[in-house]
């Protein structure tokens, strides 16, 4: 695919919105908990879907905080639905019961993703710092089976089950998932507070990644999904990506609770409001998203074999421990 | 006559200044057969189509038979008509073999 600049999409193909901060978990690698702002009511909430499908953006992922703190997310997804967009969110699962699930599937809903981060129940409650979350989290998983919506499972990737990967895929599979994504560790909000804790070494997730990859050639029941653009540095990497590096900016953007439009939900520089600026030329003419689709190498990237492929990381590690989203993903091991 | 019609199931877009440059690069000469116009994405991967390949998967709404679909090409195409109906006929073709597209 040719890469040119002009060859910029019209619009992204992803819109990840967190409708609220609030959330009734507070997790140790949450980049949400410190934020506080504004949330817009129902029918502001119907502008911006509008804006949405006028711009043709095919998904939506509703995180957060969570979702299913808002008591209009049925009618919203529902609203969506109706637009031509699909939805999906991910939750902590805790307030997923049979009836939840249940209005999830009748109101559009293509798929629900839950995150669980640890196979045994008492690290995934201590990582979540929320006792009887893990029972709560894997029982959403088979509300949502029951109720016939497709399920995911989110993990990140942290010290407590890089090396146990394989037991969160055998839960998936044991609880229908057939999709899982191996999220790499964030750098802002709690999770950088509790970085040196949690955290891997670039020699760590070099090894994860490798294994990981590995694996995920050989399983052929559960599609298995890294969103770490460093992995591209791999030789083991066969993946044809839509993008190089980042897809932040590219192909996703996030929407906050107020309206403002972020590259992605771990980058905090406000790019504009969707429902006060014009859209387009937001996404075409942002200095932001113009500089993260075109970054230059620094550092040890610069000379690195592998830039073409790896754009230097992850854009919102390297801005969170650096503050210059040029210089290399912290995570980088070369 | 049957009419083609795309899979409901397929999430596409028509990228239209993406088609502008194309058009634009087609007038200096340039190659472009392998530039998309209209994007798919079918269980998470993204596929391209051409100019011309975009073109007929946006007249495959159900509303005309393959005939039909030709005459509306020629239209914007200046080929050989013999040329056409053999590039949309195996285009279509290959649609159909994907599961990308069935006859109404
Ligand atoms: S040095 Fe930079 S370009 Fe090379 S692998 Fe590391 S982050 Fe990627
Ligand atoms: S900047 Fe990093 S965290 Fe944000 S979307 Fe890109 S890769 Fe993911």
């Amino acid at each position: 695919m040719s890469e040119a600049f002009t060859d910029l999409f019209s619009a992204p193909l992803t819109f990840n919105w967190t409708l609220s901060f609030r959330c009734n978990f507070v997790c140790a690698h949450c980049y949400s908990r410190f934020e506080e702002g504004e949330e817009l009511d129902t029918a502001d909430i119907r502008r911006i879907v509008d804006v949405l499908a006028e711009k043709k953006v095919p998904f939506i992922n509703f995180g957060g905080g969570e979702p299913l703190l808002r008591s209009d997310l049925f009618d919203i997804a529902t609203y969506a639905g109706r637009q031509g967009l699909n939805v999906s969110m991910n939750t902590n699962g805790w307030l997923l019961d049979g009836d939840a699930a249940r209005s999830l599937q009748a109101s559009g809903f293509k798929s629900v993703g839950v995150s669980i981060d640890s196979h045994q129940a008492a690290l995934h409650d201590d990582f979540r710092c929320q006792a009887g979350s893990f029972a709560r989290a894997v029982t959403a998983l088979d509300h949502l089976r029951a109720a016939g919506v497709k399920t995911t499972m989110s993990s990140v990737i942290s010290r407590i089950n890089h090396k146990s990967f394989r037991d969160l895929l055998d839960l998936a599979r044991n609880h229908g998932v057939t999709q899982i994504y191996l999220h790499n560790f964030k750098c802002s909000g709690k999770g950088f507070e509790n970085r040196q804790e949690l955290d891997l070494t670039p020699e760590e997730w070099r090894d994860f990644y490798v294994e990981a990859l590995m694996v995920k050639e050989q399983v052929k029941d559960l599609a298995i999904s890294f969103d770490d653009p460093v992995i591209a540095s791999l030789p083991q990497y066969r993946e044809n990506s839509l993008v190089k590096g980042s897809s932040c900016g590219k192909l996703s953007l996030h929407l906050r609770p107020n309206g403002d439009i972020t590259p992605c939900g771990f980058i905090p520089l406000v790019v504009g409001n969707i429902l006060r600026d014009d859209f387009d030329e937001i996404w075409y003419h942002s200095p932001v998203l113009n500089a993260m689709r075109s970054k230059e190498a620094k550092g040890k990237c610069s000379g690195c074999a592998a830039f073409a492929d790896c754009l230097g990381g992850c854009t919102a590690r390297a801005l969170a421990v650096t503050g210059d989203l040029e210089q290399p993903d912290p995570h980088c091991w070369k | 006559m049957k009419r083609p019609l795309r899979n409901p199931q397929i999430v596409w877009r028509h990228e239209k200044r993406r088609e502008e440059e194309i058009l634009k690069a087609q007038e200096r000469g340039e190659a472009v057969e392998d530039r998309g116009t209209v994007i798919l994405i079918i269980s998470g991967m993204m596929h391209q189509l051409n100019l011309v390949g975009g073109h007929i998967w946006s007249l495959c709404d159900g509303s005309r038979d393959v005939d039909g679909l030709i005459e509306a090409l020629a239209e914007d195409f200046e080929v050989e008509r013999e040329e056409l109906v053999e590039d949309v006929r195996d285009f279509l073709a290959d649609l159909e073999q994907r599961g990308w597209l069935s006859y109404v």
